[in-house]
């Protein structure tokens, strides 16, 4: 986060000086340090911040000639963001003119940036990464066509600067070594069909009376359920309950991860078979996918519920509902796996010895080549292939073989790791570009968090992927497939925190309407709203006023929007300005919150640091705490925060924090809309630290706007550290601010970020290794920020 | 491989131990089970007690036997698959839970017949503040403890709960359970079979000792593969991603010591049979998993006691697996509908049908000069009668097995009605050398079994 915040205040004086520079179509004349800047200091600042009377940590006395602007240059980027942004001088004390004080900064930035240009371009250098989990299950997936889970049996990873993805961060344990041994040998079972299935089927039952299903609405169940097994499974259904003498027939649906499988009809009418506790079952049969999934049933189109009042929904005389989803299973199935046609090429147990080997090495090398992403040597082919020869002489199946050395594959460093090569390590000034094998990947784990397919792997060993307009075809072919939905997933869901959805826990006295249907539905607003804004190139200032969202009935329920029937999700265009934008997204306005309340400091903090890049620094111990009880009782929320920050020492981050979550009043601590906060009217009203006020969340997001610059600039630095793996440093300061600029001249398009990102320097080089101080920050540290 | 040479006194079968390489934890099961079999001569072996309990009360027509005395005639219709095993049943009549009547506190006999059924007390009408009793087989349980490796199992069929409302104001806890380990704690059974086999037998026990000497030899040769791929990559790496790599070697000689600590530290139980993927959808099947498991922790002396809740009280669980598409609980309020008597009778004895094959594979197997079944008393019953009538009286019960060649079997015993169900109890702790004063609505102890 602290990148943000170094780098905030040159970027913005930049586009401060562009259109100064546009307006009067000069150059400002460069004011001395002498002129502009010692005047100010001494008038201003050194009455507090002197050798005697240090406040804040701050003795201005090494301030004072213009070579500090070198040598204490994150001191000086401290005060340009703190006059900046208004905070210094506080309030209460003599303050120069805005014009003046705009002299200073844009004296003080220029400085930096001419400084800055007369540096040597660095790429930077990322250290070897290992798989994280999203990428490892991803990777699977795509090498093998084996759907696994690696969040449900590797440990979390690590973050650093806001990301798992961190290759200083994501560090290897004898656990997690362990659990990729036994990964590998179910996965490599699994891609083979080796694995008997179960002599007898099994059952798994899902009931509302056991809590294990969720209801949608009067007419729709669901339950995650683990599918144990490719193959055939009885899928019966519970409906208990009985309508009229003449009512009719219905249409039940049963749908996986949203998807219809199978539709059925299904009476409604008494069956007169039972005295009382009228129930009927229903069964079908259908081959699923071994996996975690959604699976819903429900009734389609039907008329009758809409006439029963809410009371009588789950009464058996009145009704027929559904009550239960059970799986009987697996019974084999008649289609042959995508794994192992995929693996197997040829076949490895018929011809001579010669022909049999030679399908083997084929095997071994097609699948190595994929798993490592680079052409493998003969000689790792013939180590690969000693596996096959100890199954056998253990006397398993060539087959079996294959499999041991598919395991063995699968725990490889080249497989765990993204290692990239230098020709000296050991040299910081040989930048050269990394090569085609190790961009392919750097592309595909960006885009897809996985790994290169077939086109781009082929491109890559071809060296080809820089030729003239290869790598935007690439870019774009690959943003346009469903993998690119990584990028919601997990940029998205990092830098929002909207994975941190899993994880809150509003309380149910306070907000009984919670529950993880609204939660997911949370969750799949702002994962397509991302999408769209990617896959349309929509404008940055989209993100804060937009005028459509993504909703489904539930989530629609929530915000007081009429007419979106369903559970499933559409694009829906705003017609009032309750919502627009991510910061009316319940999911963002969740996670901002406390379990009981909402809180404008966490709010305020959220947009500081995931909008505008300027995070606050963390509060001083002995902060006291806020009394709930009192809160909507003795004074409405924002009373009890005024008073609470009267201490000017919180003041002077609090101001600048409050006044944005305030802003978001509006919305309760699971985003629903609200005009009163206990008995207390919510005012949302507020003026921002650059003068522009507003009344409502609305015109809050509208002035955010005003803010472009810094929101592209935290975005991109956002992405910049999620593409790369490692955090921003000081040199790639001026990488980020010619992207920003470029971006800037076309309203800053979304998407176009992507491919700049793709183009950058630091994206596309890399250098040798720095040798190391004792001032590189080790895993935890990175990991503690 | 070699056989434990501490079993060979207690006529196990030679299969029953196995040295191999194994799970990272040994179990200790070797020392638990030593002092059991000094406790024990090697005439008899050790006495198991068990309760088999069946929901929603019996057809009594078709379950009561018309002689009382020795069992001379066929049996009637329920009990009729035990037939072969006569001899080795005895049927009690009459015997009552006053307890799990009304009694003031109102509907809720099935909540309430559970609740009592093995604790004798009249639980308490709650479905938050949960209260009943100790129940017998934990008295017994907490005095063996140190005697087994389990001081009891708890198994049942059916998933189920354990909150909320499941019958008139009683809590779930009371349907879904028959043992209680305190007044308010009970003791959930176990339904998935994998579950049960990993408890007693430990995670690795599903491979045959070659297959996991075959196993380490393929691990450690995956290790020793990717330990030299990983040095000759490190060589020529910059000092950041030179440690990335150490922290996996690391990592990877950690696992090669643990694989050799799990060489050394190899005992482990086998138990006859492999690892079962999870809850059979088959009812039969699933009946005979669990039992199959039960009876090698019974012959291997890893417990004693043993509850078995063959599916929850008041459930309605459909029976398809005999063409029964319509719940237990509304059929058994068949209100004299002959169809329907019918098919609740056809649930009764498919659920004897069962257990009369665990009998048949208990008595199959040898111990001392008998069998383990005659080292057993295993109670079959309901906490219901009449279940369209919810009566308390005169409760479906036998007892399969000799107790230790202390129950005279092969007989129905009729006794004053009204019997205290609490005076059978305490004469099987006793019987389990654990004597009792008092147990829940207990008269004294029952006699008449030993024919004394």
């Amino acid at each position: 986060m602290g990148t943000c915040r170094q780098l905030q205040s040159s970027v913005a004086s930049i586009s401060a000086l562009i259109f100064a520079m546009e307006a009067f179509g000069q150059t400002p004349p460069p004011p001395a340090f002498e002129q502009s800047v010692k005047p100010v200091l001494a008038r201003s600042c050194a009455p507090c911040h002197n050798d005697r009377n240090a406040s804040g940590g701050l003795n201005l006395d090494s301030f004072q000639l213009p070579a500090s602007l070198t040598h204490a240059r994150d001191g000086w980027e401290r005060i340009v963001q703190k006059v900046r942004s208004g905070e210094m001088p506080p309030k209460g004390f003599p303050r120069p003119s805005q014009a003046v004080l705009e002299a200073m900064t844009s004296f003080v930035e220029s400085e930096f940036e001419r400084a800055d240009r007369s540096l040597k371009p660095d790429p930077g250098r990322v250290t070897a990464r290992r798989l994280n989990r999203n990428e490892y299950s991803n990777t699977i997936r795509d090498l093998l066509a084996v759907d696994f889970r690696a969040n449900k049996d590797f440990p979390t990873d690590d973050s650093g600067y806001g990301f798992d993805n961190i290759g200083d961060v994501l560090t290897i344990s004898p656990v997690l070594m362990d659990k990729y041994l036994d990964a590998a040998e179910r996965i490599a079972a699994r891609a083979l069909g080796a694995d008997p299935l179960p002599a007898k089927p099994l059952e798994a039952e899902y009931h509302t009376k056991d809590k294990t299903i969720r209801r949608l609405d009067p007419s729709n169940i669901e339950a995650t359920h683990r599918v144990g097994w490719d193959g055939e499974y009885i899928i019966r259904i519970g409906l208990p309950g009985q309508r009229a003498e003449d009512a009719k027939p219905v249409t039940l649906g049963f749908w996986m991860d949203g998807k219809l499988l199978h539709t059925m009809p299904v009476e409604t009418k008494p069956s007169k078979l039972v005295y009382f506790n009228p129930y009927s079952e229903e069964e079908f049969r259908l081959i699923l996918p071994e996996g975690d999934h959604v699976f819903r049933a429900g009734f389609i189109d039907d008329p009758f519920i809409k006439t029963l009042p809410a009371g009588d929904a789950y009464s058996d005389k009145k009704n027929k509902f559904l009550n239960m989803i059970k799986f009987v299973g697996p019974f084999p199935a008649k289609v042959e796996k995508i794994s192992r046609k995929k693996i197997l090429l040829c076949d490895p147990q018929t011809g001579t010895a010669a022909v049999r080997q030679a399908c083997v090495d084929r095997i071994l090398a097609t699948v190595a080549r994929r798993a490592y992403r680079r052409p493998v040597a003969k000689a790792e082919v013939a180590q690969l292939s000693k596996f096959v020869g100890l199954a056998q002489s253990e006397g398993l199946s060539t087959e079996q073989g294959i499999q041991l050395a598919l395991r063995a594959i699968l725990v490889s460093p080249h497989f765990l790791f993204r290692i990239e090569r230098d020709a000296d390590p050991l040299d910081p000034q040989k930048v050269h570009l990394v090569s085609n094998l190790e961009l392919a990947s750097r592309l595909s784990y960006f885009l897809w968090s996985s790994t290169p397919d077939e086109e781009l792997l082929a491109l890559a060993e071809q060296n080809k992927l820089r030729a003239p307009g290869v790598l935007t075809a690439q870019v774009t072919r690959m943003l346009a497939d469903p993998k690119a939905a990584a990028l919601a997933d997990n940029f998205a869901g990092q830098w929002l925190e909207i994975r941190n959805l899993d994880s809150v826990k509003p309380d149910p006295q306070k907000f009984p309407e919670w529950g993880p249907e609204l939660r997911d539905a949370m969750k799949m607003e702002t994962r397509l709203f991302f999408q769209s804004m990617l896959t349309e190139n929509r404008p940055l200032a989209e993100f804060l006023s937009a005028r459509h969202t993504f909703l489904n009935e539930r989530l629609a329920k929530h915000y007081g929007i009429p007419s979106v029937v369903g559970p499933d999700f559409r694009r829906v265009e705003l017609s009032t300005d309750q919502r627009g934008g991510l910061l009316s997204h319940a999911s963002v306005l969740t996670v901002s919150s406390y379990p009981t309340r909402t809180s404008p400091v966490i709010r305020g903090k959220y947009v500081l640091q995931n909008i505008l890049g300027a995070p606050p620094p963390p509060p001083p111990p002995d902060v006291p705490v806020l009394n709930e009880e009192e809160v909507g009782v003795a004074g409405s929320l924002r009373d009890r925060l005024e008073k609470h920050r009267s201490s000017a020492m919180c003041a002077s981050c609090h101001n600048r924090m409050d006044v944005l979550g305030f802003g978001l009043e509006n919305y309760d601590g699971i985003g629903q809309w609200r005009a009163m906060d206990g008995k207390f009217k919510i005012d949302a009203g507020g003026t921002m630290p650059n003068g522009k006020s507003f009344a409502t969340p609305a015109e809050m997001s509208q002035a955010l706007t005003g803010e472009l610059p810094e929101f592209a600039r935290c975005l991109t630095e956002k992405m910049m550290t999620y593409a790369l793996g490692r955090g921003m440093e000081r040199y790639d300061r001026g990488a980020v601010r010619d992207l920003v600029k470029k971006l800037s001249a076309n309203n800053y398009p979304f998407r176009d970020l992507v491919f700049e990102i793709v183009q950058s320097l630091p994206f596309q080089s890399r250098r040798g290794e720095q040798p190391r101080t004792s001032t590189t920050p080790k895993a935890k540290e990175i990991a503690a920020r | 491989m070699t056989t434990g040479k501490l079993l060979t006194g207690k006529s196990l079968p030679r299969r029953t131990l196995l040295r191999g390489m194994g799970a990272a934890v040994a179990l200790p099961f070797l020392d638990a089970m030593t002092p059991a079999m000094a406790a024990t001569s090697k005439a008899t072996g050790p006495v198991r007690m068990a309760f088999v309990y069946v929901p929603n009360g019996i057809d009594m027509r078709n379950w009561t036997p018309q002689e009382e005395g020795p069992l001379t005639a066929e049996l009637p219709r329920i009990l009729k698959p035990l037939e072969p095993f006569k001899q080795d049943i005895t049927v009690l009549s009459n015997l009552t839970h006053n307890n799990g009547r009304a009694l003031l506190d109102g509907a809720g006999d099935h909540g309430r017949c559970c609740g009592a059924y093995l604790t004798g007390v009249q639980p308490r009408k709650s479905y938050v503040d949960i209260k009943a009793g100790i129940s017998c087989d934990q008295i017994v349980a907490n005095q063996l403890a140190s005697k087994t490796r389990f001081p009891s199992l708890e198994v049942g069929l059916e998933d189920a709960r354990q909150a909320g409302d499941c019958d008139s104001g009683y809590s779930c806890a009371y349907t879904n359970n028959l043992a209680w380990r305190s007044e308010t704690q009970p003791l959930p059974p176990v339904l998935d079979p994998r579950a049960l086999f990993e408890r007693l037998f430990g995670k690795g026990a599903e491979l045959s000792p070659e297959a996991r000497v075959r196993e380490g030899k393929f691990r450690r040769s995956i290790l020793d593969f990717v330990t030299g791929d990983t040095k000759k990559l490190q060589s020529t790496l910059g000092p950041t991603d030179q440690r990335k790599l150490d922290e996996y070697l690391s990592s990877i000689r950690e696992i090669e010591r643990q694989l050799e600590r799990a060489e050394k530290d190899n005992a482990q139980i086998n138990p006859g049979m492999p690892k079962p993927y999870g809850v059979p959808a088959d009812f039969a099947e699933h009946f005979k998993l669990m039992t199959d498991m039960i009876t090698v922790a019974f012959q291997s002396d890893m417990t004693r006691v043993l509850t078995f809740l063959v599916t929850r009280e008041g459930t309605s669980r459909a029976y398809r697996e005999i063409g029964i598409p319509d719940g237990h609980h509304p059929l058994t309020h068949h209100m004299n509908n002959p169809a329907m008597i019918e098919k609740v009778t056809q649930i009764n004895t498919y659920h004897v049908q069962q257990f009369a094959g665990w009998m048949e594979k208990l008595k199959s197997i040898k111990e001392g000069d008998g069998n383990l079944l005659d080292n057993s008393m295993i109670v079959y019953g309901a906490g219901l009668s009449d279940g369209n009538r919810h009566t308390h009286e005169d409760l479906p019960t036998l007892i399969a097995g000799r107790g230790g060649n202390y129950i005279k079997s092969g007989r129905r015993i009729v006794y004053r009605r009204e019997t205290p169900m609490s005076n059978m109890f305490m004469t099987m702790m006793d019987r389990m050398g654990v004597p009792v004063e008092h147990f829940g609505d207990a008269t004294g102890p029952l006699p008449g079994l030993d024919l004394a």
